[in-house]
C-alpha cells in the first residue's frame, strides 16, 4: 500500500511545478512545460520505485505500472482541468457571466464573442495555433487542411463514429 | 513478464473502450462520461478476479489491488481521451474542413457550419441542463447557485494561476 504514496507525491510535485511556472514565468504555451514535468516525474517515479522495490515478482512490476499510470492520470487530470475549466470555453462563459452582469443576455453574450473584426474571439485564439502548428493553411481568407490536419481530422471523425459522439466540438 | 504486463494493460483498456462504444451505440443520447465511469467501476470487480486469465497464476492481495487500480486508471484515460473529440473546438474545426469540398472553407463558410452562435447557444443549453443557469424566453440569463459556484471557482482558479485572458 505504501507504494501508492509515490504517485501522490508525483502529482503534488506536478501541481507545484506547474503552478510556479504559470504564475511566475507566464509562458505563452504552458502545455510544453506540463508535458515536460509529467515525463520527468514519470522517470523519477520509475527510478525511485525500482530503487525501493526491485522487480522480482509480477506483483512488483504490476505495482510499478499501476503507480506510473495513476501518476500520469493525476497529471493529465490537472492539465485538462487547467485548460478546459480555467482556459476553456464553458469555464470562460461562466467566468464572464459571473463577473460581468451586463453579459447576462444571450444576444449580448454572443456579440461579445463575435467582436468587430473578421475573426470571432474563439477563432482568433485557435486559428494562429492551427496555422503555426502546420494543421491548416490560412491564405486569402480561405482555410485549407494540411496533411497533418487530415490525419488528426480523420482520427477525430473515427472517434465520433466509434463512440457515437455526434459531431463533437461541445455541440449537442 | 513485460509482455504479459503490456498485454494485460491493453486488454483491460480495450475491454472498457469496446463496452463504452457498444453502450454509446445503444444509447446515443446518453452521457458518454457517465458511461465511462459506470463501465470502469462495474468491470473493476471483474479485473480484480482476472489475475489467472491475465497472468496465468493468482496474484497476492497487493497484486490484485494494483490490477484493480490499473484498470480504474485506464478508465480515467478513456474519460480524458473522449473529452478531446467531444469537447474540443479545434478538433471540430479540423473535421469541418475535412468534410468540406477540397478540404477548404472560407471563414464565413466555417462560421455558417460551426460558428460562435451555434457554439455559445449549445454550451448555454448544456449549462442550463446542468443546473448552472436559466434562460428566459427573451434571452435573459440568470445564474443559479451551482452556476455562481462554478463562476466563483473559475475566477478563483484564474487568480491562483494569474490568467488574465482566456478561452
Amino acid at each position: 500500500m505504501i507504494r501508492l504514496l509515490l504517485p501522490v507525491a508525483g502529482a503534488v510535485l506536478f501541481f507545484a511545478l506547474s503552478w510556479a511556472t504559470v504564475f511566475l514565468l507566464r509562458p505563452r504555451d504552458p502545455k510544453r512545460f506540463f508535458l515536460g514535468y509529467a515525463l520527468l516525474l514519470l522517470v523519477a517515479a520509475a527510478l525511485t520505485y525500482r530503487a525501493l522495490w526491485p522487480l522480482d515478482r509480477i506483483e512488483d512490476a504490476l505495482g510499478l505500472v499501476c503507480d506510473l499510470l495513476l501518476q500520469l492520470l493525476a497529471c493529465l487530470t490537472m492539465w485538462n482541468a487547467f485548460y478546459s475549466v480555467l482556459w476553456g470555453f464553458s469555464g470562460s462563459l461562466m467566468h464572464d457571466l459571473f463577473n460581468e452582469p451586463a453579459l447576462c443576455h444571450r444576444d449580448r453574450l454572443i456579440r461579445s464573442y463575435e467582436g468587430e473584426g473578421d475573426l470571432d474571439r474563439i477563432l482568433a485564439r485557435r486559428l494562429p495555433n492551427l496555422v503555426r502548428g502546420g494543421w491548416v493553411d490560412h491564405r486569402d481568407g480561405m482555410l485549407r487542411l494540411r496533411p497533418k490536419g487530415v490525419v488528426m481530422a480523420v482520427g477525430t471523425l473515427a472517434s465520433f463514429k466509434v463512440f457515437s459522439l455526434g459531431m463533437g466540438g461541445g455541440v449537442k | 513478464m513485460l509482455l504479459r504486463l503490456v498485454a494485460a494493460v491493453l486488454t483491460l483498456f480495450a475491454l472498457q473502450a469496446v463496452l463504452v462504444a457498444v453502450i454509446s451505440a445503444v444509447r446515443p443520447r446518453g452521457n458518454v462520461y457517465f458511461t465511462v465511469v459506470g463501465v470502469a467501476l462495474v468491470t473493476a470487480a471483474l479485473a480484480a478476479v482476472a489475475d489467472r486469465l491475465l497472468f496465468g497464476r493468482p496474484l497476492d492481495s497487493d497484486g490484485r489491488l494494483f490490477l484493480t487500480l490499473t484498470h480504474l486508471a485506464l478508465g480515467g484515460f478513456l474519460f480524458h481521451f473522449l473529452t478531446l473529440p467531444d469537447r474540443s473546438v479545434t478538433l471540430r474545426i479540423l473535421v469541418e474542413l475535412l468534410l468540406a469540398p477540397d478540404r477548404a472553407l472560407s471563414l464565413g463558410d466555417l462560421a455558417a457550419r460551426y460558428g460562435v452562435r451555434t457554439m455559445i447557444g449549445s454550451r448555454l443549453e448544456q449549462l442550463r441542463d446542468g443546473g448552472c443557469l436559466s434562460i428566459a424566453a427573451d434571452g435573459a440569463i440568470a445564474l443559479l447557485p451551482r452556476g455562481r459556484s462554478f463562476g466563483r471557482a473559475v475566477t478563483a482558479g484564474r487568480r491562483v494561476f494569474r490568467i488574465t485572458s482566456a478561452n
